[in-house]
């Protein structure tokens, strides 16, 4: 299973992309990753909007790929699932950049 | 404009809410308007939320705008600084207030500083009475999250990372950065351009635009002395690139193996279809920002006084939500038609440059 984290937007607007295997995360985290996986609800979730005026702000799109089972999560810094948020955090941290 | 005269044009527009929608409201809006004018302070807070709600539901731009009304007007610059302490918890500890004396990081101080810099600039060069036009404070948080590797605006104040050290330094370092993130504020409360696709680049290259002249009426530079750079010394010397953007020329500011090229474009014919980045809200705003460039050089002098005034007057008096680049190109030489005179040097300028940047203006009378 592999995992693509996806940042744009920033004031920079510089994208960032980076990727990591699963059996390289946390155990805590392969479990975040697994249950967004395998979720069957989970395909898309469209961005919620940030608050009114707000700009320059991080937007993220997620790819989880399991074998032939893809499963992409977007959202940006206001909406983000904690978990989540550890899971992009950790590969943000720990993989080079693509 | 009179906020009496705005609330005549929502009654005007109310006559147009569709009728198939089935929206109901127990409190007539001029009622609610009423209270907010002269209520008690609860009954306002009410009437207010009353209306956010009926705003709210017909996508209206105004409704920001009203909401200083209920507040009282200050005529001072009023900062507040405060600190993260490296969580994302907003807005932090409490560090420095108006009037207090430098303490604390450095980057208190520029965030401190430098929020009174653009303060300056909309009081002197636009008579703006700050973000709202009636003396809204000025709140920044800096030391925000871990390595944080950005600056915002989140729609109340400025909130500002320290850089991983590896590409980004602390981000109060460059004025114009903070001139752009209070200028969101400024859109916020005027043209309240959508952040997203033109609109949002737009919304962007406004941000950028008076960034950069914040910075220039600081160091009193004319603009062919300028730099028009966007966040010029924010990366460490580990990056290959002088700033974030370039207005004069889009694409040129950085290029580099762990980044890779500014992907700015400075002509419609290189503009980027994405759906990252809202739609490319910081790659497409390169074309709008090499227009007004282009009209500042033409012009000569100080940028703030001609191409400034100009885009100004854009920005808070006709520019609406989801206007677009063509929108934008017409919007600003009618506006110099209006202000210096039709078929005038700085109306050709605003044609002129507009055309170089790939955009035919459409005359709209």
């Amino acid at each position: 299973m592999r995992i693509t984290v996806e940042r744009s937007g920033g004031l920079a607007g510089i994208r960032i992309s980076k990727e990591m295997d699963a059996k390289d995360l946390p155990s805590a985290l392969i479990r975040t990753a697994k249950k967004i996986a395998e979720d069957k609800k989970v395909f898309l979730i469209i961005m919620k909007s940030p608050p009114r005026g707000a700009a320059d702000h991080f937007t993220y799109k997620i790819s989880i790929q399991d074998g032939t089972n893809l499963r992409v999560v977007e959202c940006n810094q206001y909406n983000i699932d904690d978990d989540l948020k550890s899971l992009v955090k950790y590969i943000e941290k720990n993989s080079k950049y693509e | 404009m009179d906020f009496r005269n705005r609330f005549d044009v929502i009654n005007r527009e109310s006559q147009f809410v569709n009728p198939g929608i089935p929206i109901c409201f127990i409190i007539p809006e001029y009622i609610n308007k009423k209270i907010i004018d002269k209520g008690s302070k609860k009954q306002k807070e009410q009437a207010w939320k009353n209306l956010i709600l009926t705003e709210q539901l017909r996508g209206r731009r105004l409704v920001t705008g009203l909401m200083s009304s209920m507040f009282s007007v200050s005529n001072k610059l009023d900062r507040t600084i405060f600190d993260a302490e490296n969580t994302e918890n907003l807005p932090g500890t409490l560090v420095r207030r108006e009037g207090e004396k430098p303490k604390g990081a450095k980057t208190v101080s520029e965030a401190y500083d430098y929020s009174g810099s653009t303060y300056n600039f909309y009081k002197d060069v636009f008579k703006r009475n700050s973000i709202d036009t009636r003396g809204m404070k000025l709140d920044s948080t800096v030391h925000y999250g871990e390595e944080y590797n950005n600056a915002f605006w989140n729609g109340t104040q400025m909130v500002y990372g320290d850089g991983d050290g590896e590409i980004f330094q602390r981000f109060t370092k460059s004025i114009d950065v903070i001139g752009h993130e209070l200028t969101h504020g400024v859109t916020q409360y005027e043209a309240a351009l959508e952040y997203e696709g033109q609109a949002g680049a737009l919304n962007e290259s406004f941000s950028d635009v008076f960034g950069s002249l914040v910075k220039q009426y600081a160091l009193k530079q004319r603009a062919d002395k300028a730099d028009w750079l966007i966040g010029a010394g924010l990366f460490t010397n580990k990056i290959k690139g002088v700033a974030l953007r370039s207005m004069k020329e889009p694409g040129s500011a950085y290029n580099d193996p762990t980044i890779g090229k500014d992907p700015q474009p400075g002509h419609m014919k290189n503009y980027v279809n994405t759906s990252s980045d809202n739609g490319g809200v910081h790659i497409n705003s390169g074309i709008p920002n090499r227009a007004f460039y282009l009209i500042a050089i033409e012009l000569g002098g100080y940028a703030w006084q001609k191409a400034g005034k100009i885009w100004y007057i854009a920005l808070t008096e006709r520019l609406r939500e989801s206007s677009n680049f063509q929108k934008a190109a017409n919007i600003t030489y009618e506006v110099a038609g209006t202000v210096y005179g039709k078929t005038s040097h700085e109306q050709n300028a605003v044609k002129k440059a507009w055309d170089q940047v790939g955009i035919k203006i459409i005359a709209m009378k």
